[in-house]
């Protein structure tokens, strides 16, 4: 009954997170990890795009989003996420990029503020997977092919002429419905006005109508 | 878990029965269709030993990475074979190429002469001869489902299909029926899609070949619509018939048809019209769908609004028109 949301309590991350741990192995133990990962999230607030191995994104990804959003949430006046944006962001002037610029440029998005891509790799090389990880509205040209401006592309041409008929269809529905109004008119016109009080006052909007384009 | 073994097991002796019943229901099909395959087999065979002394031809590739002359053997090295030296991108991207920058030629047709060879994908800048292949295939291969999808009580013949036309809103292939009222449900139609499905993720290969007039009528002699068609086809093209094979499926059609079944993405058979009655208890029927190549994603609002309109009777020619016509939409 008295619990808290916890929603309410703690940001809520807009990517799919992996269920269990990952085990990135490091020498110098898991302040080394960390470390690893704290490089990666800086790279990533100051370059917006890196390509790196595929694990080391994902993990580093979930860190990135935390940090965003919490400085959406709580400010550049709230102790917690300065020390937050002070662990995480190495180069300490990419904390000012994290309030002034990365803030008000996610403030209103209701999307995750980072995408990731599966990218490919060398052969013969390492046999990591790769991946790209980028924070969204950078300002490099988009990754993903753009299929709606090619108008001949199959599913496009689909489309098109879908909508077309679907007018087609719509125009001539108009076209029945006036025929018919007017077809109503002229049938009222010559029945005798006590039969069909309704259909008078049609008529006079009728000729109203008629009227209207002449003056 | 000794509960779901027991279940396992009995699901699939059931499975292995249907499977038997089918086979022996098929039996009388699958004569004539192996004896079908085995002439295209041999002819095919026939015309690779025809070509003899082998002859060097220069093909000049124009595209990416950058633009090669190829020395290929005539008469056996085909568009696939060109993609080969280029790359296994080009080989898998690849549906259809373009010989002499007009021809549409199929990936899988020996080259016949020095020529340029372009390579087309379904993302090229104007993809009206891929997209228009496809669309044929789509037909093709509609006609390969329903063979397997239809038991042999259900009297299917093919009979044709009508030139590609995208415009229409969907891809079609007329079908003769023992049945006058059949009205497909929508489970029945999810078969058929899935038979489609199921054909795309086999991934095979649809060959082509043109044989005689001799040849195809002795091919198709026990499909009565076939074997009407193919003397005026025959008539058009000097006597040759183009043939196209996928897995055991064979049917006639002008062609091209892109590489491989692989490039079927997303689709969906919607509707089967009847169009008119056939004799005493048989009916023509008009089954249609619409479809996307691999890789093309569409959310799945706007795919509905195109499943709506390929529910719609497609306004192509009527397999039931007199033969004169008919004649015309045999050139598909």
């Amino acid at each position: 009954m008295n619990q808290a949301d916890v929603s309410k309590l703690m940001s809520q991350l807009r990517i799919a997170v992996r269920p269990t741990k990952r085990n990135l192995k490091n020498p110098d133990g898991p302040e080394g990890r960390l470390l690893k990962l704290r490089k990666t999230v800086t790279a990533l607030v100051k370059h917006e795009r890196i390509e790196l191995y595929y694990n080391r994104a994902d993990e580093a990804r979930g860190y990135a989003e935390l940090l965003i959003s919490n400085a959406i949430r709580h400010g550049d006046r709230h102790k917690a996420t300065m020390e937050l944006a002070d662990y995480w962001l190495l180069e300490k002037q990419l904390v000012h990029k994290l309030f002034k610029v990365l803030v008000p440029r996610y403030e209103n998005s209701n999307v995750s503020y980072t995408r990731m891509f599966k990218a490919p790799r060398d052969y013969p090389g390492m046999y990591y997977r790769k991946s790209v990880l980028e924070l969204r509205g950078n300002p490099y040209p988009v990754l993903t092919p753009d299929n709606s401006q090619n108008r001949n592309l199959l599913h496009n041409v689909l489309l098109d002429e879908a909508r077309k008929e679907f007018r087609r269809e719509k125009l001539a529905n108009l076209a029945n419905k006036l025929a018919a109004e007017t077809e109503n008119a002229t049938a009222s016109t010559t029945a005798t006005p006590a039969q069909a009080p309704v259909t008078e006052t049609q008529t006079e909007q009728s000729k109203q109508a008629e009227e209207a384009p002449k003056a | 878990m000794a509960a779901a073994t027991k279940l396992l097991k009995k699901s699939l002796v059931g499975i292995s029965q249907i499977q038997q019943y089918r086979n022996i229901a098929k039996s009388a099909i699958s004569a004539s269709n192996g004896h079908r395959n085995e002439l295209f087999n041999q002819e095919r065979r026939r015309q690779q030993d025809a070509v003899g002394r082998l002859e060097k031809i220069e093909v000049r590739y124009l595209g990416l990475p950058e633009d090669v002359t190829l020395v290929m053997n005539n008469n056996i090295s085909t568009p696939f074979n060109c993609a080969q030296h280029l790359s296994e991108g080009h080989c898998k991207r690849s549906a259809l190429a373009l010989i002499d920058g007009s021809v549409p030629w199929d990936m899988h047709r020996p080259l016949q002469e020095s020529c340029t060879l372009q390579l087309l994908n379904f993302n090229v800048s104007d993809p009206h001869l891929v997209n228009k292949a496809f669309w044929r295939t789509c037909s093709f291969m509609l006609g390969a489902a329903l063979q397997r999808v239809f038991k042999q009580e259900a009297n299917l013949q093919l009979h044709s299909f009508p030139g590609p036309n995208i415009k229409s809103g969907s891809f079609v292939h007329d079908i003769v029926l023992g049945v006058q009222n059949w009205e497909p449900t929508k489970a029945e139609m999810r078969a058929i899609s899935a038979e489609m499905v199921k054909l795309a993720a086999q991934d095979l290969c649809i060959e082509r070949l043109e044989v005689d007039l001799d040849l195809a009528t002795e091919m198709f002699k026990d499909l009565r619509y076939k074997s009407e068609q193919i003397p005026s086809i025959a008539q058009q093209h000097q006597n040759r018939v183009t043939l196209y094979r996928l897995g055991d499926h064979i049917d006639i059609s002008r062609g091209p048809m892109v590489a491989s079944t692989r490039f079927l993405g997303k689709c969906t058979v919607l509707a089967a019209h009847k169009l008119a009655n056939e004799g005493a208890s048989d009916a023509f029927y008009r089954v249609q769908g619409v479809a996307l190549p691999a890789g093309f994603a569409l959310n799945h609002f706007a795919y509905g609004l195109l499943e709506q309109r390929a529910q719609k009777l497609n306004p192509a020619r009527l397999p039931n028109e007199p033969f004169e016509e008919q004649r015309q939409m045999q050139l598909s």
